[in-house]
């Protein structure tokens, strides 16, 4: 089940768009099909948006492009917001975490 | 603005990782162009300088060269930790440039005299900086795992077989050892083959191939038991070794190694049933090929040492179970992980500044996947034709075989070159 908690519901749903064009390069697949964000606050008073997401496996060689590629999508969609992308490890990325669409694609043969 | 947390571990530069690769692709050109004029060597004795020259090409200009390179950017992943010194990295990649080159040619010509030994001095100057890079790095990691004790306990094998081969080039011009250095071949070939390139290739392949397919499967125990199997075999035949026992004793050692490559090969299965993607990219597949192409040599060896049993010593099949390893299963892994490695390393190094100005290529597409397909087909034909050749001591089959490996490393050198070459699509 791929469920991003959030404090916004509207505006998490803005950055899940956003969100959907970045790509992990190796998998081809969108991060948020992917099951990699596990969480979107909104602090309005401070204008900040506090991302928590996960990567595959912690030994991603892409993971640092993978998160530069998710700040970049979020502060083009929210310009107005500082961005602030915190990578966790537990609980560890699961494929339950795919979404249907994403299992779709990963079982083309 | 955006702010980010540190939980990943830094990437190794590509500066220090990409030498390593273009040298290996260098080396395995000049192995091949080396086999071609070398025809006649393979059906002949295998204490032969033109194929002492080719092996130690493959071995230290192809495979190990590769594997420094590797290990520089994957055992700083595996351990969680940053490379300990880049400058022992550089250091590290020049002596052995330097040495390998020196040493090959003095086989080449066999002219074991003072170049031969300061090549081979160079290569252990080159292996000690690395172990002592990868020790230190995995001595300030947090996390210790199955995968760096592979690869430390590998690295120190691989010591062990360089500083016996330097022995053995001093041996050819003064007697220090007590027999001659062809005695002591086999030693210094199965340290460097079984505790090198087996545990290493164990090591990495049993975090990369799960990985690459995105499968959760993970043994542990399995790799351990694995771990011990591999170097319990390895040490029980330096023991019978210079035991001098009866040759069917070797059997031991061979079957621990037969049980490890078999537990090893189903570990990669386990992981490809459990795989998330169904779709399995060629370069993974020549991976996978490879692990099935390692049964190949024990099969070969097993033969030999039957026929040794019966006092009946066979030249030809001693040249095609070393064939077997060095252009067999080793080349075929090479040629899979360095497209699965390199392009990350390039896009790495080209696109990651330029995150969201454009749409980037994926890593795959800075390499020729249709190029990749004709070196493969080019490769597989090429290595069944030169081990019929070698068994059959057919000097016709040995040269077509050889036109058909070149080409495979002159396909392997084009899509290398054109992913270092490589310039970003978007400014």
């Amino acid at each position: 089940m791929n469920e991003v908690i959030t404090n916004n519901q509207e505006k998490c749903d803005q950055a899940l768009a956003a969100l959907h064009h970045v790509i992990d390069p190796e998998i081809g697949l969108n991060i948020v099909d992917l099951g990699l964000l596990y969480q979107i606050d909104f602090d309005e008073g401070n204008k900040m948006i506090f991302i928590s997401m996960t990567l595959t496996t912690q030994f991603c060689p892409m993971g640092d492009s993978i998160r530069s590629n998710a700040g970049t999508a979020m502060q083009h969609a929210f310009p107005e917001y500082t961005i602030d992308i915190d990578l966790v490890f537990d609980p560890p990325w699961s494929q339950e975490r795919i979404s249907e669409q994403g299992k779709h694609f990963l079982n083309r043969e | 603005m955006v702010i980010t947390n540190n939980s990943l571990v830094q990437n190794t530069t590509h500066k220090v990782v990409i030498p390593f690769y273009a040298y290996a692709a260098l080396s395995f050109l000049a192995a091949t162009v080396l086999l071609f004029f070398s025809g006649n060597a393979f059906t002949q004795h295998y204490f032969h300088p033109h194929t002492l020259a080719i092996t130690h090409t493959m071995a230290l200009g192809w495979g190990t060269m590769i594997i420094l390179g590797a290990s520089h950017q994957l055992v700083p992943v595996l351990i969680e930790a940053k490379l300990f010194s880049n400058f022992l990295a550089y250091t590290s990649f020049v002596l052995a440039a330097v040495g390998i080159p020196m040493l090959v040619c003095s086989f080449f010509h066999f002219q074991m005299d003072w170049i031969a030994q300061t090549g081979g001095i160079l290569i252990n100057a080159a292996i000690l900086c690395f172990i002592i890079n990868i020790a230190m790095s995995i001595r300030k990691s947090k996390s210790q795992n199955v995968h760096a004790v592979f690869v430390i306990t590998a690295s120190l094998w691989l010591l062990t077989t360089t500083i016996i081969g330097l022995l053995l080039l001093f041996n050819f011009t003064k007697s220090i050892l007590p027999e001659d250095s062809l005695h002591y071949l086999s030693l210094h070939a199965h340290i460097g083959i079984v505790g090198w390139f087996l545990l290493l290739v164990m090591g990495v392949g049993s975090r990369l191939i799960p990985m690459f397919l995105i499968s959760k499967y993970d043994n542990r125990k399995e790799l351990w038991l694995i771990y011990f199997l591999v170097n319990g075999a390895l040490i029980s035949f330096i023991v019978l070794f210079f035991s001098r026992v009866d040759v069917v004793l070797y059997i031991l050692p061979l079957l621990a190694a037969l049980l490890a490559l078999v537990l090893f090969a189903k570990y990669c299965y386990k992981a490809y049933r459990h795989r998330i993607r169904k779709q399995v990219d060629e370069q993974v597949k020549i991976s996978l090929l490879s692990i099935a192409m390692m049964l190949l040599p024990v099969v070969l060896l097993l033969v030999l040492i039957v026929l040794l049993v019966f006092s009946f010593a066979d030249a030809k099949l001693a040249l095609a179970y070393g064939f077997s390893i060095f252009f067999g299963w080793m080349t075929a892994i090479i040629l899979g992980m360095t497209f699965k490695t390199l392009p990350f390393i390039i896009w790495n190094k080209v696109y990651h500044n330029k995150a969201g100005l454009g749409k980037t290529p994926s890593p795959k597409d800075l390499f020729s996947e249709s190029v990749f397909n004709k070196m493969g087909i080019a490769y597989l034909t090429g290595f069944c034709l030169f081990l019929a050749g070698v068994l059959l001591s057919s000097v016709i089959t040995l040269q077509i075989a050889s036109v058909l490996l070149l080409i495979t490393a002159v396909l392997y050198n084009f899509n290398v070159m054109k992913m270092l070459l490589h310039k970003p699509l978007i400014k």
